[in-house]
C-alpha cells in the first residue's frame, strides 16, 4: 500500500502575508495521491485548492510560504528540499498544466521547439537532435493532435484553445512524470473540447500509471474523471472519499451545496411559462464576415461568423443560443446590440427597423436592449465607482443625478448587494458580486430585452446557480425577454424556454428546451448533449427518462 | 494617493525628483541670486571659477557663467514644459480620434503622423525656426510640432486596446454619447502611459531647445544653456568652464527628468506597481 503512495501532503499550512483577511491560505490540509489514480481537489475560488497544488512544486506567489507540515513525494519531504532539487522535479517527475494555455506558452516560439526544450531541461544524457525531434512528434501524436509535423511548426496563436491545452499536456508528458498536477485545465474550454481533454487525461493516466491531482470547481467534471475526491473550503479539507461515496452520499453540508449547484441537476422548469404573442424582436437573414488583411500580397483572411441567421424573441421569452467558441453566437448577440454592424440582414425590434436607426434615434432605442457580458472583471470600468456605473445610464437619458443614484442603490439591494456598495470601486468585489453589479447596470435602463453573453460562464458553479436564479426572478419581475448566449447546455436548460444551437455561424437546430433535450435532431446537438460533464452521475434535465434517451 | 506613496518609496525616482526640484528652485530664485541681467558684463573676461567672487567664472565678454546657468534654467524649463503640453495636446487629440473612430479616419490620421515621423525632427525644427524667426513662441511651436507623433501613436494604441474592452462597450450600450465615453472611460484608463511619455518628452524638448540655441537659433533676448555652450565652443581649450558648466546643467536636468519619468512608469504601471507592493 505504502509502495503505491506517490504524494502525501501532511498537515500542510500555507501562510498568507500579514494584513490579509485570513492568516492562512491553506490550513492543516492532508491528502494523498497514489500511483495510477486521479484525485480531484474541489472547491470554489479562494478555497485554497490551487495554493495546495502550487505548494507541491513550490510555485507560490511572493510572500506566501509553507508554514508547517510536510509534502512527501516518493518518500522524501520536498517541502524542505533545496531549490536545485525542486528545479529537477518541476517538469521532470512532477509536471503541471494550467487553466489558460495561451498565457502558459511562449507566444514567439514554435510549439515543437517548446516541447523539445522541456525534454532538454531534464533528459540526461542530452538526446540527439533527431531523437528529440522524433520524441516531439511522438508526444504530439500521443495527445491526439492531427498531422504532428505541421503542428510542431505552428505558433501558439495559430492553434485553438483545445489544441493549445493538448500541447501543454504534451509538454507535461515529455519526461514521463510520475505525478501530474492539473490546475483547472478545462475551465476555459467549451464543453465538447472539455470532454475530449478529460478523456485524453484519463487515457494518458491509465497508459502510464500516473498519479493525477486534478483541480476543479465543477462537480460534473469530478464525476467524469475522479477516482477520489477531496473537497476544500476556506483553506481546509471538509470531506474526502471515493467519488461514488462523496457524490452519492455527501456527508458535509458544503459538499451537498456544491453538488446541488451543478447546473442540470435540478429538474428543469417543465411548466410552460405561457409565452405567446407576436415576436418582439425578429432578425432575418443576418450575415457577417470578418476580413483580416494579411499584408499587401497575401489574400485577406475571411471568416464568416454569422450566416443567414434568423431568430425571433417573443415578449417575456428566454431564448438560449448555444454553441462552441467560434460558432458565431457572440457575434449574433453583438449585432443585436448594434455593437457590430452586419453585412446583410434586418432586425425588426418593436415594429422598428433597428438596424436603420442612426445617431439620436439609435441612442433612444438602445436603452430598450441591454447586455450583460461574460467577464465581470473586464465589464466594469476599474476607475468608476459602482453606483456611478449604474446611474450613468439613466442620466444619459436625462434622469436627474440624485434620482438615478437612488435608483442605483435600490437596484444594488435588489440584486443582493448592500446599497453602500454604490460608493466602492469594482476591485473590491468578487466575480459573482461584480456580475450582480453588471446586471443592475443593465436593468437600470428598464430594458425590454436583455442579452446575456456567457453571463455565468466565468463564474464558479455555485455562484453560477445564484446568478441564474437571480436572472430568472428578475425576468418575471420586469417582464424581460432574454437572449441567453452560452456554450453550456446545462445552463441553457436551466433558464431557457427555447434553445437555438449554432455551429460555424449557422443555426443547426432550434426548438423548445424540453424537445431539444429529449429528441435532438441534429448530430451536433447530440454531440453537445453527450459532452455534458457528470452524466455518469447526474441525469440530465427532464429526469431519468430523458437521460436514457440521451444515452441511446 | 497610493501612486504618490509608491512614488515616494521609489529610490531613483526620488533622486530625480530632488535634482529636478533643485533646478526649479534655481530657476525661481534666479532674480534674487543674481539681480544683474545675465547679459551684463560684471567682471573681467576669461576669469576661471572661484575668482573675483564669480563661482563659476566669467565668459569671454565678462558675463557671469553662474547667472547664465540660473537664467538659462528658466528658459529651458519653460520651453520644455510648454512645448510638451502642446505636443501632448496635439498627440492626444489626433491619437484619440484615430483610435476611437478607426477605419478610414485612422488611416488618414496615421498617414499624416507618419509624414511627420519620416522627416527628422531636429531638421524640421530648424526649418520651422528659420522660417518663422527665432522667438520664444516660435521655438515652442517648432519643438511642439516635432514632438507629438510618438504621443499620437501611443494614444491611438491605447484607445484601440480600450475601445474593444467590455466596459467601454457597456458604456456605449448605456446610451452614453461618444464624447462622454472617451472622456469618462477611455482617457482615464489610458492616461498613465501618456503621462510617462509626456514627462520624457520634456527632456527631449529641452535637448532640442539647447541644440537650437547652440546653433544660434534660440531667442536672442533670452540666456540659454545651449547658447552659452555654442558661444564658448571656440575657446573651449582655453576656458573649459564656459561650456562645461552649462553642459553639466543640461545633463543633470535631463537625467533628473528621465529618472522621474522612470519612477512614474514604475508606479503608474499596475503590473510593476503590484510587484513592488508584494515584494
Amino acid at each position: 500500500m505504502s509502495e503505491d503512495l506517490l504524494l502525501s501532503v501532511e498537515n500542510l499550512s500555507v501562510a498568507l502575508p500579514p494584513g490579509g483577511d485570513r492568516g492562512f491560505a491553506v490550513e492543516e490540509v492532508s491528502l494523498t495521491v497514489r500511483r495510477n489514480e486521479i484525485v480531484c481537489l474541489v472547491g470554489e475560488s479562494g478555497s485554497g485548492k490551487s495554493i495546495t497544488a502550487h505548494a507541491v512544486l513550490r510555485l507560490l506567489p511572493p510572500n506566501v510560504a509553507v508554514a508547517s507540515g510536510a509534502i512527501r513525494f516518493g518518500g522524501t519531504d520536498i517541502a524542505a528540499a533545496d531549490e536545485d532539487t525542486m528545479r529537477g522535479l518541476r517538469g521532470g517527475a512532477i509536471s503541471m498544466i494550467f487553466q489558460e494555455p495561451l498565457s502558459a506558452l511562449n507566444p514567439l516560439a514554435r510549439v515543437g521547439d517548446q516541447i523539445a526544450k522541456a525534454i532538454l531541461m531534464h533528459a540526461r544524457p542530452r538526446p540527439a537532435r533527431a531523437a528529440r525531434a522524433a520524441r516531439v512528434l511522438e508526444l504530439i501524436a500521443a495527445v491526439g493532435l492531427p498531422d504532428p509535423s505541421t503542428l510542431a511548426r505552428s505558433y501558439p496563436f495559430q492553434l485553438s484553445g483545445g489544441q493549445r491545452q493538448r500541447i501543454m499536456i504534451a509538454m507535461a508528458m515529455a519526461n514521463n512524470p510520475a505525478l501530474l498536477l492539473a490546475d483547472e485545465p478545462t475551465t476555459a474550454l467549451d464543453v465538447t473540447t472539455q470532454k475530449k481533454i478529460l478523456m485524453l487525461i484519463r487515457q494518458l493516466q491509465a497508459e502510464r500509471g500516473m498519479g493525477v491531482l486534478f483541480i476543479t470547481h465543477d462537480f460534473g467534471v469530478v464525476a467524469d474523471i475522479a477516482d477520489r475526491v477531496v473537497v476544500m473550503r476556506n483553506g481546509r479539507v471538509v470531506e474526502q472519499g471515493t467519488v461514488d461515496a462523496v457524490l452519492r452520499a455527501p456527508k458535509d453540508a458544503y459538499t451537498k451545496a456544491l453538488i446541488a449547484a451543478v447546473p442540470g441537476t435540478r429538474p428543469a422548469s417543465t411548466a410552460s411559462r405561457g409565452i405567446t404573442g407576436e415576436p418582439l424582436l425578429s432578425a432575418l437573414g443576418l450575415n457577417k464576415t470578418f476580413v483580416t488583411r494579411q499584408g499587401l500580397f497575401r489574400p485577406a483572411r475571411r471568416v464568416q461568423a454569422v450566416r443567414d441567421v434568423a431568430l425571433s424573441l417573443r415578449p417575456r421569452e428566454t431564448v438560449a443560443v448555444v454553441g462552441e467558441s467560434g460558432s458565431g453566437k457572440s457575434t449574433l448577440g453583438r449585432i443585436i446590440m448594434r455593437l457590430i454592424e452586419p453585412d446583410a440582414g434586418t432586425v425588426d425590434f418593436d415594429g422598428e427597423n433597428f438596424l436603420g436607426l442612426r445617431g439620436r434615434q439609435l441612442r433612444a432605442a438602445r436603452r430598450k436592449v441591454q447586455i450583460v457580458f461574460q467577464d465581470p472583471f473586464a465589464a466594469l470600468d476599474p476607475r468608476q465607482k459602482v453606483g456611478e456605473a449604474i446611474a450613468r445610464g439613466p442620466m444619459a437619458y436625462g434622469a436627474p443625478a440624485s434620482e438615478a443614484m437612488a435608483d442605483a442603490k435600490r437596484l444594488l439591494a435588489r440584486v443582493g448587494l448592500k446599497d453602500s456598495a454604490a460608493g466602492r470601486y469594482p476591485h473590491e468585489f468578487s466575480g459573482g458580486q461584480r456580475q450582480r453589479i453588471c446586471i443592475a447596470r443593465a436593468l437600470a435602463l428598464k430594458p425590454v430585452v436583455l442579452v446575456a453573453d456567457e453571463a455565468v460562464s466565468a463564474l464558479d458553479v455555485s455562484v453560477q446557480a445564484h446568478i441564474l436564479a437571480l436572472l430568472a426572478e428578475l425576468r418575471e419581475e420586469m417582464n424581460l425577454a432574454m437572449l441567453f448566449i452560452t456554450h453550456d447546455l446545462r445552463v441553457a436548460a436551466e433558464i431557457a424556454d427555447r434553445i437555438v444551437v449554432m455551429r460555424y455561424g449557422e443555426i443547426v437546430e432550434q426548438g423548445e428546451t424540453q424537445s431539444v433535450f429529449r429528441s435532438p435532431r441534429h448530430a451536433y446537438t447530440r454531440a453537445l448533449l453527450d459532452a455534458i460533464p457528470g452524466r455518469r452521475l447526474f441525469a440530465g434535465p427532464g429526469g431519468a427518462a430523458s437521460a436514457s434517451v440521451m444515452i441511446a | 494617493m497610493d501612486t504618490l506613496k509608491a512614488f515616494l518609496r521609489h529610490p531613483t525616482g526620488m533622486i530625480g525628483f530632488v535634482i529636478l526640484a533643485a533646478v526649479v528652485a534655481l530657476a525661481a530664485a534666479a532674480p534674487a541670486l543674481f539681480p544683474d541681467d545675465p547679459w551684463d558684463m560684471i567682471g573681467a573676461p576669461f576669469r576661471p571659477p572661484l575668482s573675483d567672487g564669480l563661482w563659476l567664472g566669467s565668459d569671454m565678454l565678462g558675463r557671469d557663467v553662474a547667472a547664465g546657468i540660473a537664467y538659462g534654467a528658466r528658459v529651458s524649463l519653460l520651453i520644455g514644459v510648454v512645448s510638451t503640453l502642446a505636443a501632448v495636446f496635439i498627440g492626444v487629440v489626433i491619437g484619440a480620434i484615430a483610435g476611437y473612430f478607426g477605419d478610414k479616419v485612422d488611416e488618414v490620421m496615421m498617414r499624416v503622423t507618419e509624414l511627420f515621423q519620416t522627416i527628422p525632427g531636429f531638421i524640421l525644427a530648424i526649418l520651422l525656426v528659420t522660417t518663422l524667426g527665432p522667438s520664444l513662441t516660435n521655438v515652442i511651436i517648432a519643438i511642439g510640432s516635432v514632438s507629438w507623433p510618438p504621443l499620437a501613436r501611443l494614444t491611438r494604441a491605447e484607445f484601440l486596446r480600450l475601445r474593444g474592452r467590455e466596459f467601454v462597450q457597456a458604456a456605449v450600450c448605456q446610451g452614453q454619447p461618444p464624447f462622454a465615453v472617451v472622456l469618462r472611460h477611455i482617457l482615464p484608463n489610458a492616461i498613465s502611459p501618456i503621462i510617462v511619455t509626456g514627462s520624457l518628452t520634456i527632456a527631449t524638448a529641452i535637448l532640442i531647445e539647447s541644440a537650437l540655441s547652440f546653433m544660434g537659433l534660440g531667442d536672442p533676448n533670452l540666456m540659454s544653456w545651449g547658447f552659452m555652450i555654442g558661444a564658448s565652443r571656440t575657446v573651449m581649450r582655453q576656458a573649459w568652464w564656459m561650456s562645461v558648466f552649462p553642459g553639466i546643467a543640461i545633463l543633470l536636468t535631463l537625467l533628473a527628468i528621465n529618472l522621474v519619468g522612470e519612477g512614474l512608469n514604475d508606479t503608474l504601471n499596475p503590473r510593476i506597481a503590484r510587484r513592488a507592493r508584494t515584494a
